[in-house]
């Protein structure tokens, strides 16, 4: 197996006294702990780290590790244990749990029964929870929908971990939100000896989409609309989740202006949310001598100065 | 079929995290997370984006070695930065929609 060097990983001297280490320690956990610092990457490195201080803040097992390490061990070499070394059970490897390395599991699983809460994500009899992204489009979240979720399970046997691919269709409520989380009962990773399975988390993620955005509840949709059509006023026919409904422009809207739509929104827990329509004015091509001259003649009539507010400089 | 829940007891909670019910009461009282339904400590239901907080904040605590004040603020500021970074994302989609 590949030996760990816990002073190395925390950058601290052999000798260090633990107040040092406990420094090095919390400045390393604030750096990489992953509620802080999401990815696979500061996971991995937390992981490592508290490993370390696992081990080097017991004054018992830190002496159990200093003769292991003065036996010959260097970080990421392979090493074999001194002869006569008290190393764990099968049983004691296998209910440590996967956040810990081989190495460790092996010199101190000994230390840890199950269900003891001495210490890190430690040895529980429950299986471990497990949290994934659900991506959900806008459309799926009007009505209970039926989805298809493939994940993986780290399972432990025979010392060592596998990771098991499962696939499991699973109800989505009608009126998800973004961020919300779903449990599923049962389908996490499963649980050391008689323990109980953990559970599966879907973390749900609204896919954007190429026509609506999200806010809260409601909907908003950008409406193209020629100049005439704001000054005239007109009926368009505008996009929902569910079909399409006719909005009427009154005569003189703005660009940028909102129009609500009641009730055409998301599907919320005390009701479904609005569609706002936001007018944004999109310019004919004026190329031809004919339109040009129309330009030219409104100019003239509307005797209109978009920029009056600026006054006179 | 897998049954989906958006919602977890007290008891449950407790029994999943190892969890004592005065930590509970500390964590509702530090306003990490807000029970949607029960009068008491023992028949409180916390919807599941609660409980994910909940576990978060535990595991600062535990991890961080913090005081729950600390990590009530923390927390806050982490929510509130998901909040914005969301926010941010919306506005720069919708911003694009109006200048393309």
């Amino acid at each position: 197996m590949e030996f760990k060097d816990y002073y190395h990983i925390l950058g601290v001297a052999p000798d260090a006294e633990t107040s040092t280490i406990k420094d090095a320690y919390r400045r390393m956990a604030r750096k990489y702990h992953p509620d802080l610092n999401p990815g696979k990457e500061s996971e991995e490195k937390f992981k490592e780290v508290a490993e370390a201080w696992e081990v080097l803040k017991d004054k018992r097992r830190r002496g159990e590790y200093d003769e292991l390490r003065r036996y010959g061990g260097q970080h990421r070499q392979q090493f074999e244990p001194p002869p006569g070394w008290r190393a764990a059970t099968a049983e004691e490897f296998q209910n440590i749990g996967g956040d810990f390395s081989e190495f460790f599991r092996s010199f101190f699983g000994h230390d840890f029964d199950i269900g003891s809460r001495e210490s890190w994500n430690f040895a529980d009899a429950r299986g471990q929870d497990i949290e994934i992204k659900m991506p959900v489009f806008l459309e799926e979240t009007v009505r209970e929908n039926r989805k298809l979720v493939n994940y993986v399970i780290p399972a432990f046997g025979q010392g060592e971990v596998r990771n098991i691919k499962k696939a499991l269709n699973v109800t989505i409520p009608a009126g998800v939100t973004h961020g919300e989380r779903i449990r599923v009962k049962g389908q996490g990773a499963p649980g050391v000896g008689d323990g109980l399975p953990g559970d599966l988390y879907l973390h749900i993620n609204l896919v954007p989409h190429p026509l609506f955005d999200v806010e809260g509840h409601n909907l908003v949709v950008t409406v193209p609309v020629a100049p005439w059509e704001l000054a005239l006023g007109t009926k368009v026919l505008v996009p929902t989740l569910e079909g399409k409904i006719s909005l009427t422009i009154p005569p003189g809207s703005k660009a940028g202006q909102r129009l609500r739509a009641r009730g055409k929104g998301l599907v919320g827990k005390t009701g479904k949310g609005d569609l706002f329509a936001v007018l944004k004015v999109c310019m004919p091509p004026s190329d031809s001598e004919e339109v040009k001259a129309i330009w030219k003649s409104l100019a003239e009539k509307a005797a209109f100065d978009p920029r009056a507010g600026w006054g006179r400089s | 079929m897998a049954t989906t829940v958006t919602r977890i007891s007290v008891q449950d909670l407790c029994e999943k995290e190892g969890l004592a019910s005065s930590t509970v009461t500390q964590i509702v009282q530090y306003e990490i997370a807000e029970p949607v339904a029960g009068t008491s400590v023992r028949d409180w239901v916390f919807d599941t984006t609660g409980s994910h907080w909940i576990k978060k904040a535990l595991r600062l605590q535990r991890d961080l070695e913090l005081e729950w004040l600390a990590v009530a603020l923390l927390v806050d500021l982490l929510r509130e930065r998901e909040s914005l970074m969301r926010e941010n994302r919306q506005l720069r989609r919708r911003l694009g929609r109006l200048e393309g």
